[in-house]
């Protein structure tokens, strides 16, 4: 389907752009023109390329590349790292060029009494050419500084934008950001390109360039968010599009519970791990946390549900080691599909990223058990607090309207050595905050008895489960986690 | 004699301001070279394509392709002077160069 109809508004037209048309409600305006504005360097040309391109290969939409800034050769080299064959599509017919480059000779004006009607004709021959749907036009900053008479440039422009208007073309085009207050672009074009303005921004990061995409406007959009996270990769430009909460419908299904694979553990939670639950796995360095959620995934597995091991303390590789210390070989469950991993660089997160990472990976395999090790390792990341809550909350909300149930671990360096009588010393502030979100809390404790290091487990809460308040003891062994007993004082 | 200036014309239709280019041109181009040089007048509506090949963008334009270094200049070519200046061409006393 190449385009979703809204009540009454305008129609749009999938980019195929991945991540973009979900991130705007269906991608642009169907027959209309959207500018896209920005600094060099932020991918405005790669945006147009691959309209043109997914246009043509995804949704069978023929197109013209209307350039005065790149020759046409050049483009079609520059295409060629995308792995997009050009000169193909140009002989096929779907792909049409109207090379409006700077030339090598100048251009000498006698007067200013000239037209821009070839640039209209030339334009009208390629559509027609071709039979195309889709335009772009790059930049028109660069046409606009080739002709002293910018009254005709923009009575021109203006022109070419309502044919295509008439003929039902959806249009992209490029102005470079001015630097001034009262205009978004250079020669204020956006004043005529009423539809839609999309703005592309980088900003320098720690490690690596963050990329970010705010929608000034979009007519008939009631677009989901107006700033998302973007990247350029090798296959073209990757959306990160914000998971969007209210219209999801998200609650616990306290009937269906998932077994914690360890005996002995799913009594003290009232039946084990109910579905759309996000549990809190706290405990110190080497109590077992990350075990726990191997447990939890493997009973999943065998269980005929899909997991996703989200890495963020250990490297995926580690985590496969361990796990097959232990007997369980997560790298064949991996090829067979059944499991998952997603990792990300801390440094530069982006919080809309390492989201929609995760829940692709979810949607992917139909995971039904997450586990992410460690939550922690966010909040010590470059994301402020603030961001990991709101990034648990979306995640939380997404997981509850499918029935996933989620471990989250974290490291708690409190937890050690309390003295007797005064066994479980508080949550710290950051726990306190993460506990609205969280459904459930489990803690792993250590604590020094008569010369001896004891493990101890306990369910500190459970929404809405009857949950054993009692504390016990456990051991790691080869295998995984044992319960022990009673912890008795 | 032989044809020592060739030029190309590109217009837009045959409005009144394609024609009194043409009529200008032809003008000048007569007083200085009459006899040596050919004119071609190309209309971008009629053959878009033409225009493409040779990426004009504005009209009226006229290419200068003989004598080189190729040259280009855009108006309504009133102004003499700016005509030959444009198209690098230089006025001799008593006949082309």
């Amino acid at each position: 389907m190449k385009s979703k109809r809204q009540r009454g508004a305008v129609e749009k037209v999938f980019t195929g752009i991945k991540g973009f048309d979900e991130a705007l409600d269906g991608g642009v305006p169907k027959g209309r023109s959207t500018l896209i504005v920005g600094g060099t360097g932020t991918g405005k040309t790669v945006f147009l390329n691959e309209f043109l391109y997914q246009g043509i290969t995804q949704f069978k939409e023929n197109g013209v590349y209307v350039t005065f800034e790149e020759d046409k050769r050049d483009i079609i080299k520059n295409v060629k790292g995308f792995g997009w064959n050009y000169t193909s599509l140009i002989a096929q017919k779907k792909l049409a060029f109207v090379d409006a480059s700077v030339l090598k000779a100048m251009t000498f004006e006698t007067d200013q009494s000239y037209d821009l009607m070839p640039l209209v004709a030339r334009i009208k021959y390629a559509l027609k050419k071709v039979k195309a749907k889709r335009l772009v036009i790059d930049s028109l900053d660069n046409l606009f500084s080739r002709f002293k008479n910018v009254d005709m440039v923009r009575q021109t422009l203006g022109q070419i934008i309502a044919e295509l208007k008439d003929l039902g073309v959806t249009v992209l085009m490029t102005a470079e950001k001015s630097g001034q207050e009262q205009h978004l672009s250079r020669y204020g074009v956006e004043e005529f390109v009423a539809d839609g303005v999309i703005e592309l921004e980088f900003i320098r990061g720690q490690q690596q360039f963050m990329r970010r995409m705010f929608t000034i406007k979009l007519r008939g959009t009631g677009f989901r968010s107006g700033i998302v996270d973007y990247e350029i990769t090798d296959q073209g430009l990757i959306v990160h599009p914000k998971i969007f909460i209210d219209k999801l419908v998200a609650k616990t299904n306290f009937q269906v519970r998932k077994s914690c694979g360890i005996k002995g553990v799913d009594e003290l939670t009232g039946g084990g791990i109910p579905q759309g639950h996000m549990v809190l796995v706290s405990g110190n360095t080497g109590t077992g946390k990350t075990m726990f959620g191997m447990h939890f995934l493997r009973q999943g597995m065998s269980n005929g549900e899909n997991a996703v091991f989200v890495a963020l303390e250990e490297p995926i590789e580690q985590v496969k080691k361990t796990a097959l210390a232990h007997g369980w070989d997560f790298t064949r469950d991996e090829k067979e599909g059944r499991i998952k991993f997603v990792t990300t660089n801390l440094i530069d997160i982006s919080n809309d990223k390492l989201l929609y990472q995760i829940i692709s990976a979810v949607e992917g395999i139909q995971a039904k058990r997450v586990v992410i090790d460690s939550v922690s390792s966010l909040l010590s990341a470059t994301m402020s607090e603030e961001q990991v809550r709101q990034f648990l909350l979306q995640l939380s909300r997404h997981f509850k309207a499918k029935g996933i149930a989620c471990i989250m671990n974290y490291l708690s360096l409190a937890n050690f050595g309390a003295a007797r009588g005064q066994l479980l010393s508080h949550l710290s502030t950051n726990e306190m905050r993460l506990s609205s979100i969280t459904d459930g809390i489990i803690m792993l404790l250590f604590v020094e008895r008569g010369q001896k290091i004891k493990k101890l487990f306990t369910v500190l809460k459970m929404r809405g489960s009857t949950h054993s308040k009692e504390i016990f003891s456990y051991e790691i062994e080869k295998g995984g986690i044992k319960m022990g007993g009673k912890y008795d004082e | 004699m032989a044809v020592k200036y060739v030029l190309k014309l590109y217009v837009t239709g045959t409005t009144l301001r394609s024609n009194a280019a043409l009529k200008n041109l032809k003008k000048i181009l007569d007083e200085t070279y009459k006899g040596v040089y050919s004119l071609k007048v190309v209309d971008v509506i009629k053959q878009p394509k033409l225009a493409e090949d040779d990426k004009i963008l504005a009209t009226p334009t006229l290419i200068k392709i003989l004598p080189p270094p190729l040259a280009r200049i855009i108006g309504d070519f009133s102004n003499r002077e700016k005509v030959l200046l444009g198209l690098d061409l230089v006025e001799v006393r008593g006949g082309a160069k």
